[in-house]
């Protein structure tokens, strides 16, 4: 409001004024309307309106330059997605979710408006899971030395996620160009922001962190928003580090349609909400300073419902997703081995550790690919390289802007793999997700929303992230160091998991998951980093394709299905029979769960009509009864007993090694059920 | 006295029932009573006191009656003149913003070269901070209806009184 300030109701040339007004009137009329098309059964079932919130969104879409800045909004930034250049046909066709949505063709909810081709983000409904995203894309930004600031933009409520913390925790250390805007309009829904933290101004409970400016606005206001955006834009440009602008709004409605605002606002409060109204202010300004005369602000008034109107039409008349697009877009076709299409070698010559596999492979696409990036927790400190030294190294000879070490944050380590590689299509990113694989459950949220991309998007937007982890037991470590989770990743479609034991499977796995486009989860058997019994031959440009199962071993009388820390064992059981002529057995190894090798399972059930499934994951809800399922369905006429699995007990696994013996299956028991079903 | 301004919004309820009480309590001719939501330059400028009621808005924002007359403040050169401020602000409520509507009037009339008049302890405030603050004195009369409307009468008083030795 000062007249040092760049705009102003006096200073502001005519025409901006105009462009501005046509802005906030277009989206306040698609924002009046949005609850017509859900009474009419329509679409728009989900509508936040924005309406109060309209001088900082106008000004977020103002300073936002889509040639290098990046934009999250949020499900309520209809006039920040407009105001950025979503045209009122983009956004309509957005909220009533048909196929030509640019933000994904209708697979997101409505009232997520985005554009990745300008660099305005499809985004989370869970709310400020973005500001990670920002953060990631923002390191980009940085570490290619390109101009642009990431933006994300959310309420204020959302600043309770602890993944909010993280993002501006890890923007402040990291010093990235990220402005994080909250606007305050008081709610989380019905929940007062009294309830939510002590400060009533939340951007406050940050002023003690370092490399970090703190903006107030009234975002109600044009002129205080505008400036304050173009301030804070310039300040994180000059300053290298990030910015917080909190925009005091108000919610003139209720949060969305499906809540009642009147159940918990008093009469004075709407009735104020409503006096605060910024577009009926702006047009005051607009007349009381002469800028504009009443007849001029009602040709522009008009010319705006013209627009909406018309982009009404060309909405109602666009078709609707046909079903039969749904399988269209879950996951990105993967990297082609030409070499190895089955991932079979017959190389020879010294074998190499598991662990030794992996940390070459990983070098080897480091120095293939310039656009590697790699982070996690411990992975990459003076000779210390990763919890179990997979990553020993390498940050000696890639530097520390492609190797570095992450915060003990396992939600922002993958939230900031999916905000990065948000930057181009070129780079490729590997995280250690965890120190443990049974650590990776607080970055759970990040990982879900990193499964949905790509088919959220509808192939706009490819995570091209490998998330390394070491996983399972037989080290004595107890919670969080020795237990399985793929059983509960498995059945989230958007993710490939591979599972090797041998270490040539591993490094050929580890270099396709690092050429593809795509999530990859990476599971490390970490019991047989070290174990002679999986060390193999490896070709130095190994690599096996998703979704290709190997047998490690064949025979005639049982096949035995498994994965993993399990795969020797079974190998072990299978010499072992085979030496005392029990028994034929063959041994499959699925290295990959999703894709699984379907074929493969099916093949092997029918050669010996036996199957016995064992993994190392619990019996129950483990993945051997997506196994069991599969091969009933596809193989039940050639079974001559039912398919047996062996795997944990249905219990924690215990630290004490008594423990641990008691519960994670071994050859004694794998021998037994072998045994047993051989009998049948 | 000279012609002396009292402006307030017409529209409100609390500010209103403390501008009646100030004009009471005033008791003069020569004090014109004005719609601050219908306010021009040209009447504005007109006088060379004013007292103005400026109550905060949500977490420390100017009402908008004020706020949208500010861009016609800031090209006013308001030498000679003096001013007296009375806000009103819940320090409970809003303890982070307690009375900052007052405190932001006050530094955008100084800054065209206003004179401020009507200071009040901040004694017998409990709040954690405020723009309309200068050390232990606020740059108006302060006046919390939610929590300390039974004062409001006694701390009207007590400022027109000396309101009235500082207007000339």
């Amino acid at each position: 409001m000062s007249k040092e300030k760049l705009y102003s109701i006096k200073k502001t040339d005519k025409e901006t004024l105009a462009k501005w007004f046509k802005l906030m009137l277009v989206g306040r009329a698609i924002d009046d309307r949005a609850p017509n098309y859900l009474k009419q059964a329509i679409g728009w079932s989900y509508h936040a309106p924005y309406a109060g919130h309209d001088g900082i969104q106008l000004a977020i879409g103002q300073v936002f330059e889509r040639e290098h800045d990046h934009l999250f909004p949020y499900y309520r930034d209809m006039l920040t997605a407009h105001s950025a250049g979503m045209s009122a046909e983009e956004l309509i066709l957005n909220g009533i979710s048909r196929d030509a949505d640019v933000a994904g063709g209708g697979r997101h909810m409505s009232n997520h408006f985005a554009k990745p081709a300008w660099n305005i983000h499809n985004v989370s409904s869970c709310t400020g899971n973005h500001a990670l995203h920002a953060v990631g894309v923002a390191r980009a930004i940085k570490k290619y030395k390109v101009p642009g600031v990431a933006i994300s933009s959310q309420g204020e409520s959302s600043v309770s996620e602890g993944y909010v913390y993280e993002a501006i925790n890890g923007a402040s250390n990291e010093k990235l160009p990220v402005i994080f805007v909250i606007q305050d309009n008081g709610y989380g829904i019905s929940v007062p922001k009294a309830d939510q933290t002590a400060n009533r101004k939340v951007a406050n409970n940050f002023t003690g962190f370092k490399n970090l400016k703190i903006f107030h606005c009234n975002g109600k206001d044009v002129f205080d928003s505008m400036n304050t955006m173009h301030e804070a834009k310039e300040y994180v440009a000059k300053h290298e580090h990030p910015v917080i602008v909190q925009a005091n709004c108000v919610r003139i409605h209720s949060h969305s349609n499906s809540d009642r605002h009147d159940l918990y606002r008093d009469d004075y409060e709407l009735n104020y909400v409503h006096a605060y109204d910024p577009l009926a202010k702006f047009r005051r300004l607009l007349l009381r300073y002469d800028r504009f005369t009443e007849a001029e602000i009602e040709a522009l008034e008009n010319e705006a419902k013209d627009i909406v109107k018309a982009a009404h039409k060309v909405g109602m008349n666009s078709p609707n997703p046909t079903p039969d697009s749904i399988h269209e877009f879950v996951i990105p076709e993967p990297y082609v081995s030409e070499k190895y299409p089955e991932g079979l070698h017959n190389h020879e010559g010294e074998p190499k550790k598991l662990i030794e596999g992996l940390n070459e492979t990983l070098k080897a696409e480091f120095r293939h690919n310039p656009d590697t990036f790699i982070w996690g927790q411990d992975v990459a400190h003076k000779e210390k390289g990763g919890i179990f030294n997979v990553t020993k190294g390498m940050q000696q000879e890639f530097g520390k802007d492609r190797v570095f070490n992450g915060p003990i944050a396992e939600d922002f380590i993958m939230g900031t793999a999916n905000g990065m590689s948000r930057f181009n299509e070129k780079l490729r990113i590997v995280v250690e997700g965890a120190e443990f694989a049974d650590y990776f459950w607080p970055a759970m949220e990040q990982f879900v929303e990193t499964t949905h991309e790509y088919w959220r998007t509808k192939g706009q937007f490819s995570p091209n992230v490998t998330v390394r982890l070491a996983s399972g037991g037989y080290i004595g470590g107890g919670l969080y160091h020795s237990q399985t989770i793929e059983s509960s990743l498995a059945p989230l479609p958007g993710v490939r998991i591979v599972y090797p034991s041998y270490a040539d499977d591993a490094a050929g796995l580890l270099r396709t998951s690092m050429r593809s486009r795509g999530l990859t989860l990476f599971l490390e058997p970490k019991a047989l980093y070290n174990a002679p019994k999986v060390a193999t031959p490896i070709p130095d440009d190994f690599e096996v394709p998703f979704g290709k199962a190997r047998i490690r071993r064949e025979g005639s009388d049982l096949s035995i299905i498994t994965y993993g820390n399990t795969t020797p064992m079974c190998v072990e059981l299978a010499e072992k029979f085979s030496k005392e002529g029990t028994a034929s057995l063959e041994v499959l190894d699925l290295r990959s769960l999703s894709p699984l090798d379907t074929d493969a399972v099916v093949a092997t059930a029918k050669k010996t009509g036996k199957v016995l499934v064992v993994h190392e994951d619990k019996v129950f809800g483990g993945f051997g009864g997506e196994l069991v399922a599969q091969i009933n369905e596809l193989a039940f006429e050639y079974l001559d007993g039912p398919v047996r699995r062996v795997g944990s007990t249905f219990t924690p696994v215990g630290f004490n090694r008594i423990l641990e013996s008691a519960i994670l299956p071994d050859l004694e028991r794998i021998e037994a059920a072998a045994t047993d079903l051989l009998n049948y | 006295m000279n012609k002396t301004a009292l402006i307030y919004s017409f529209n409100t309820k609390k500010t209103g029932k403390i501008a009646e009480r100030i004009k009471e309590e005033m008791g003069d001719d020569n004090l014109h009573v004005l719609n601050a939501e219908e306010i021009t330059e040209e009447s504005f400028l007109s006088f060379d006191q004013f007292i103005l009621g400026v109550p905060t808005w949500f977490d420390g924002e100017l009402p908008n009656y004020w706020d949208e007359f500010v861009p016609a403040l800031e090209d006013m050169d308001l030498k000679g003149k003096r001013f007296a401020l009375f806000g009103l602000g819940d320090q409970k409520g809003y303890p982070e913003n307690f009375l900052d509507g007052m405190g932001i009037m006050a530094e955008i009339l100084e800054g065209q070269g206003a004179g401020l008049v009507g200071f009040t302890s901040t004694e017998g405030y409990e709040f954690e901070s405020s723009r309309a603050a200068r050390g232990d004195q606020f740059a108006g009369l302060a006046i919390d209806y939610e929590n300390q409307g039974s004062m409001n009468k006694e701390r009207v008083k007590a400022w027109v009184e000396g309101l009235k030795k500082e207007f000339s």
